[in-house]
């Protein structure tokens, strides 16, 4: 007998969304596997909550399809689908307690009253809301408010949950300390989250994998630690991390490297499988947190491929780290992080320094 | 008083402002109701307390009548009018042209009674002709009364009077609900009448029995439009209006009026107690509660 394969959980096709001459979703194709925490990290307007509630059902796909769990679903409403959902906000129901809030959705579905109330008991336990059970939801404070809805939503026992911006309304420690609390519930119920955010932090905490959606397009997925170290387009190096960004041309290809002219410096980059040809525009990218700053001396002053000289502005103190901002000659500005008070000696405004970095930190991005 | 710099004689003056404005407005009723138990009835020099005419409008069918007719009115009226009111303040909130429908809804406000009473009038006579006549052509007559002056024609003036004001008092509920909350109750399974009905209209449900008392009140108040529709003085308010015109109010139209406004306002005032108490009761609960539960 041959095990049939597993069908993941949901798969976007091709999928179009207009709002008249608007184009939100642009050819989305997407595969979230069953049990996956799975993250639409983007800027705001990008098209990652129009393709959440068209997962949801909460839009109809202008064309395209829509599978959950291998069955197209794309004519159906939202009740009738294998997936529930948390809200950014206010939409708890204000006339019913907690304990009726999350006991709604099996009411609905036509579940005895104590079994409601049994199942609902324990999901509330489950959020660590036990003994608010009574409340009315204007009694709870933002982060307890999404709590309920999220036992709400999980004691359906759906396959599928999805989150959109369910911290946006929270304060800064509220929303580390519910994300947290967000992956650890996921890891204990096993199911497949879908949650849009725009905060990087937010998704690098939680995501099993992280799509990027910008523009109406899905401009790259992978697991959250590939796409915040190793960005194949030059949209996420911008987006995810703090990447300085260079642009410049091709002077020399050479194997499996180039050299790149920016601003009167020729740095050499690994090609990384991109076809590229000598004088092509090309954007570079590297984290801040790999850039070294040295003040510039004839010990180093000679061009190894993989510095650049430039002249030292500011230093921005960030608690943790602190930033030092350098001008190159192109008028462009780098970004070098260290950790706050590594540097003894830090260099005087205007000061020549130079700015360098390991072989494999930099990236070549090709449009 | 919440501002501490304010001027309390000010403070003062608003409410001296507001309490004679709402004396100016009640004083006529408040003197109809003092009438209403004077056995000498209305402008005698002597006033002897008596309960005599309240128990004579029970054997005045010409008032007994009329109230029952406004009634009927008010009743049919109010079944109609606040569910297509409803219906629109939904339509409302999900158009994203929302313009058209507010000047449909509210078109009949800008329209004259008279003038509006006497084109329904004009209209339903010539409908009716129309009706008889391609009835006399198809050998029927079934169809010759549907548009005679009478309840029905009364009931679609009436509709048209009230409905703006019931989409608007219910369009008022309706802003503060949250389109976020019908989309949860469908993401729990709920299909879209189980959302509205268990989510939706509970919060907006106070809106919807205010449309529906504006509504009988605005029947009872009505006087162009239904003199002009329903054929026949004999309605409440023209009754009232004609017995006033041609012989005068008799001692038990005053008990009657009076009656109407007693009534009137003990439901509201009962709805304004309850609210307000229900409103202190939900504050002292949550005050009680607010000692921090700790979760777990």
């Amino acid at each position: 007998m041959t095990s049939q394969p597993k069908q993941p959980a949901v798969e976007v096709r091709n999928l179009c969304k207009n709002y008249g001459s608007v184009r939100a979703l642009r050819n989305v194709d997407l595969t979230i596997e069953a049990g996956e925490y799975f993250v639409l990290l983007g800027p705001s307007g990008g098209g990652k909550t129009t393709l959440l509630r068209t997962i949801g059902g909460f839009h109809k796909a202008t064309s395209g399809q829509v599978l959950l769990n291998g069955r197209d679903v794309g004519h159906l409403p939202p009740d009738q689908r294998s997936t529930t959902m948390v809200f950014q906000a206010y939409a708890l129901f204000p006339h019913m307690t907690v304990l009726a809030n999350v006991g709604y959705g099996l009411s609905v579905a036509g579940l005895p009253k104590r079994e409601v109330a049994e199942k609902s008991a324990a999901m509330l336990d489950m959020v660590g809301l036990t003994g608010f059970a009574d409340r009315k939801p204007h009694e709870l404070s933002g982060g307890q408010q999404q709590r309920v809805q999220l036992a709400r939503a999980m004691v359906l026992d759906r396959d599928i949950l999805l989150l959109d911006e369910p911290l946006a309304a929270l304060d800064a420690q509220l929303r580390k300390d519910m994300c947290l609390e967000l992956k650890h519930l996921q890891e204990k119920v096993g199911i497949t989250f879908i949650h849009v955010t725009h905060n990087q932090e937010e998704a690098m905490t939680v995501a099993d994998r992280i799509a990027l959606v910008a523009d109406g397009e899905l401009v790259e997925h992978g697991r959250a630690r590939d796409i915040y170290r190793a960005p194949e387009r030059r949209f996420t190096a911008s987006f995810v991390g703090e990447n300085n960004l260079l642009t410049g041309h091709v002077s020399d290809v050479n194997g499996v490297s180039c050299t790149v002219d920016v601003a009167g410096a020729q740095l050499k980059v690994q090609k990384r499988g991109k076809e590229v040809r000598g004088g092509q525009s090309v954007d570079l990218s590297i984290r801040s947190e790999l850039v070294g700053l040295s003040r510039a001396s004839d010990a180093n002053a000679g061009a190894d491929g993989h510095s650049i000289l430039g002249s030292y502005d500011e230093s921005v103190y960030l608690g943790l780290t602190t930033s030092h901002l350098v001008r190159l000659p192109n008028g462009v500005e780098m970004i070098s992080r260290s950790i706050s008070d590594s540097l003894d000696d830090m260099p005087e405004p205007g000061e020549p320094v130079r700015l360098h970095w390991q072989p494999e930190a930099i990236r070549l991005h090709v449009n | 008083m919440t501002d501490d710099f304010a001027n309390p004689w000010l403070y003062r003056l608003k409410w001296a402002y507001m309490l004679l404005i709402v004396t100016t407005l009640m004083a006529p009723v408040m003197y109809v109701m003092y009438i209403s138990f004077n056995a000498n009835g209305f402008g005698a020099n002597e006033y002897v307390f008596t309960w005599e005419w309240y128990g004579l409008i029970f054997q005045d069918q010409l008032l007994l009548g009329a109230l029952r007719w406004t009634l009927s009115l008010a009743v049919v009226v109010t079944l109609i009018a606040v569910p297509m009111a409803l219906v629109s303040a939904k339509l409302y909130k999900q158009s994203t042209n929302k313009l058209p429908i507010v000047f449909l809804m509210l078109a009949p406000l800008f329209v004259p009674p008279d003038i509006l009473g006497s084109a329904l009038l004009v209209f339903f006579k010539n409908l009716n002709l129309t009706f008889a006549w391609f009835g006399d052509l198809l050998g029927v007559s079934f169809m010759d009364g549907w548009f005679q002056l009478g309840f029905s024609t009364a009931v679609i003036g009436l509709i048209i009077y009230t409905i703006p004001y019931s989409f608007i008092v219910i369009l008022i509920t309706m802003g503060r609900y949250r389109s976020e909350q019908t989309e949860a109750a469908r993401a729990c399974g709920a299909d879209g009448w189980r959302a509205f009905w268990d989510i939706e209209f509970p919060q907006i449900r106070a809106g919807v029995f205010s449309a529906c008392s504006f509504t009988v009140i605005l029947c009872f108040n009505e006087y162009t439009r239904t003199s002009l529709l329903k054929g026949g003085f004999d309605t409440f308010t023209t009754v009232l209006i004609s017995q006033m015109l041609n012989t005068g109010m008799s001692p038990q139209s005053y008990a009657m009026s009076s009656l109407v406004s007693f009534i009137a306002i003990a439901v509201i005032g009962s709805i304004i107690v309850f609210t307000m108490i229900r409103s202190d009761s939900l504050s002292r609960t949550a005050r009680a509660k607010a000692a921090p539960v700790m979760s777990t």
